[in-house]
């Protein structure tokens, strides 16, 4: 690709494809966020590498392969939802709104865990029933709101007077979170597992009850046997030597070296931040930028009304045929609808009107630009409401019969009114009636008859819709005449 | 001498004043009897329409076969119009209409004391419809409409 190609890449930027391209990252990223460490994302990466392959088959004419790659695209995602429906919904089901929009969850990496250790191990030796919560990835938040706020600075005697019998939040669950004891009191749900051993209490069906809906770790001291339980995925690891608890704290909650483990978050999360907008701002561009088309379309004119009033009576043209370019998926994608042509009629008059139809008059969706108009012009004739009094005249076809003459005619009544735009009423001074057959008439008479209203804008009072017709015929006489 | 001359004045002043009154009555009826025929004059029209028709021909400056519905075969159609009396020389229009399109207009001379006078459309198949003639004075006011439709 030449500077010159590049640099018409990323020509004629809007803020708004900024803001387009930042916007859907972020939806992207926290898309990765929200399915980090699940096998959803894994499958999901799995289901992007197979449409890439699709994609590059398709390019190079491989049929088959193509074909597979869509068919199985289109039953993983079913797959997905049915394999992954606990996953889905437990994301769904256990983070709050914050999480979804911009938390970062992180493990336990601040945490002082030899503070807990200390702690735990000297409840255990003094027998005081404890429950410690740690969250990790996934955060407790939406589960775990009972209890006290309490946000304390994290202390072994802190823990331990937590939890001494007779403290009022000693019941409870303690959470701890980046080296702060954030909540006290709060009661957790239990689980439901029917296999759970009989040696083990309510402490222990609520700390399972916990994991089974989040990652987090449970730290349990047994009131009665003085036991250190860790409970982490559904499962529960009893301590069997109190110096171990540090260990297998950092373990479960990410190792020895937190420093080194929080950079590497770091590094990793900016690096999904980075993909998703590299990934995003290379759709946008293939969209937006790939393969300039250009097409016709026929869009209908609407014409804005200040007054009501105001009618149109003629507009030279009612459609008018737009030439754009843009990005070819963008012009597949596009539809008559997203296009408009409005004109407002405000410093119009009765009569005639030339308008101009502006690059301003045309509305067109994002990315798609306006070459030509035409026409680029409309002539409007505009009318306002008006009546008049007008005359009405008998009309008639055919022939009468043979010897016959129809010497008189009254019309009742002689005038109607007629309602309609002032410029048609300007120039009508007889309304005629529907045609009278002549055949038909032998002798005098009348005759109920519509009006015929030309133009067909016009209308009559509804009073005069018919008007009745009398007429004299008599005998027709060669020298017949009349004095005056 | 000096017993009359008081007299003098009186009778002259008396002698003044009734040839004074003299005129005002002659000019009084002067006015009543000019002015108002002069007025009546000006309002008076120039000519009263004493009969106008459509017809399918003229005999002997008589319109023949009045009617409101003609044939187109006739060929053609008159209309004639009557102006009895008419009290100076003046001229009217005669303003044939198909519809509302204005296809033919004459324009006639009357002379006093009455006048007749018509005019003739030549009619053609593609003429039948409804018309309308307008007789109007040379200012151009209608005297009178006659409306009438050509049939086969």
């Amino acid at each position: 690709m030449s500077m010159e190609q590049f640099s018409l890449m990323f020509s004629g930027w809007r803020w708004q494809d900024l803001l387009d391209i930042v916007f859907n990252a972020y939806i992207l990223f926290r898309l990765y966020v929200l399915f980090r460490g699940t096998n959803v994302l894994r499958v999901l990466l799995a289901v992007v590498a197979m449409w890439i392959i699709g994609r590059t088959a398709n390019a190079m004419g491989l049929v088959i392969t193509n074909w597979v790659m869509q068919g199985v695209i289109t039953v993983a995602t079913f797959i997905i939802i049915i394999v992954f429906r606990n996953e889905i919904s437990g994301v769904v089901r256990t983070r709050s709104l914050g999480f979804f929009l911009w938390e970062i969850p992180r493990t336990q990496v601040n945490t002082p865990v030899h503070i807990i250790s200390d702690a735990v191990v000297k409840l255990a030796a003094a027998k005081i029933g404890a429950l410690i919560v740690m969250p990790l990835k996934t955060g407790v938040d939406s589960i775990v709101s009972s209890g006290a706020d309490i946000n304390a600075s994290l202390s072994r005697e802190m823990l331990v007077n937590i939890f001494w019998p007779g403290a009022p939040l000693h019941d409870g669950a303690a959470v701890i979170q980046r080296g702060k004891i954030t909540r006290a009191g709060t009661i957790l749900p239990l689980s439901q597992n029917r296999h759970l051993a009989s040696k083990y209490g309510t402490r222990h069906r609520a700390a399972l009850g916990l994991t089974e809906q989040s990652d987090a770790l449970v730290i349990v001291v047994s009131e009665e046997r003085g036991r250190i339980s860790l409970v982490k995925d559904n499962r529960i690891h009893e301590v069997r030597n109190p110096g171990e608890v540090e260990t297998l704290i950092k373990q479960y909650t990410g190792g020895p070296e937190p420093v080194r483990k929080m950079r590497r978050q770091t590094r990793e999360l900016i690096v999904a931040a980075m993909v998703c907008l590299l990934c995003t701002a290379g759709l946008w561009l293939s969209f937006s930028r790939g393969m300039e088309t250009l097409a016709n379309y026929d869009v209908p004119i609407e014409f804005i009304k200040p007054e009501k009033k105001m009618n149109i009576i003629y507009a030279s043209a009612s459609r008018s045929r737009l030439l754009i370019s843009g990005a070819r998926p963008l012009i597949n994608a596009l539809s008559p609808d997203q296009m408009s042509i409005k004109i407002s009629l405000d410093g119009t008059s009765v009569g005639k009107n030339q308008l101009a139809i502006t690059r301003k008059n045309v509305q067109l969706p994002p990315g798609i630009r306006l070459k030509n108009i035409e026409p680029d012009q409309v002539e409007l004739t505009l009318d306002t409401m008006a009546e008049k009094q007008v005359p009405v005249q008998a009309d008639f076809s055919g022939k009468l019969p043979d010897g016959l003459t129809m010497t008189r005619i009254q019309v009742v009544p002689e005038t109607v009114n007629i309602i309609g735009g002032e410029l048609s009423l300007d120039s009508l001074t007889t309304v005629f009636t529907e045609k009278i057959p002549l055949e038909e008439l032998t002798t005098s008479g009348l005759v109920n008859v519509a009006l015929v209203m030309s133009p067909a804008t016009l209308r009559p009072d509804d009073k005069h819709k018919k008007v009745q017709v009398r007429y004299t015929i008599s005998e027709r006489s060669p020298d017949d005449d009349i004095q005056g | 001498m000096s017993a009359e001359e008081p007299d003098m004045p009186d009778f002259n002043i008396s002698k003044f004043s009734f040839l004074f009154f003299r005129l005002l009555i002659v000019c009084q009826l002067a006015g009543v009897l000019f002015i108002p025929a002069s007025v009546c004059l000006a309002d008076q029209p120039r000519m009263v329409l004493a009969n106008a028709v459509v017809c399918e021909h003229i005999s002997s400056f008589r319109p023949v076969n009045p009617a409101v519905v003609f044939s187109v075969s006739l060929g053609e159609v008159f209309c004639f119009s009557e102006f009895d009396p008419v009290y100076e020389k003046t001229a009217i229009f005669h303003n044939w209409y198909k519809k509302d399109k204005l296809i033919f207009s004459m324009r006639l001379v009357l002379s006093v004391p009455k006048w007749s006078s018509f005019s003739r459309v030549q009619m053609r198949d593609a003429d039948k419809g409804p018309w309308r003639v307008e007789i109007r004075d040379e200012d151009n006011t209608i005297l009178k409409t006659l409306r009438f439709s050509m049939s086969d």
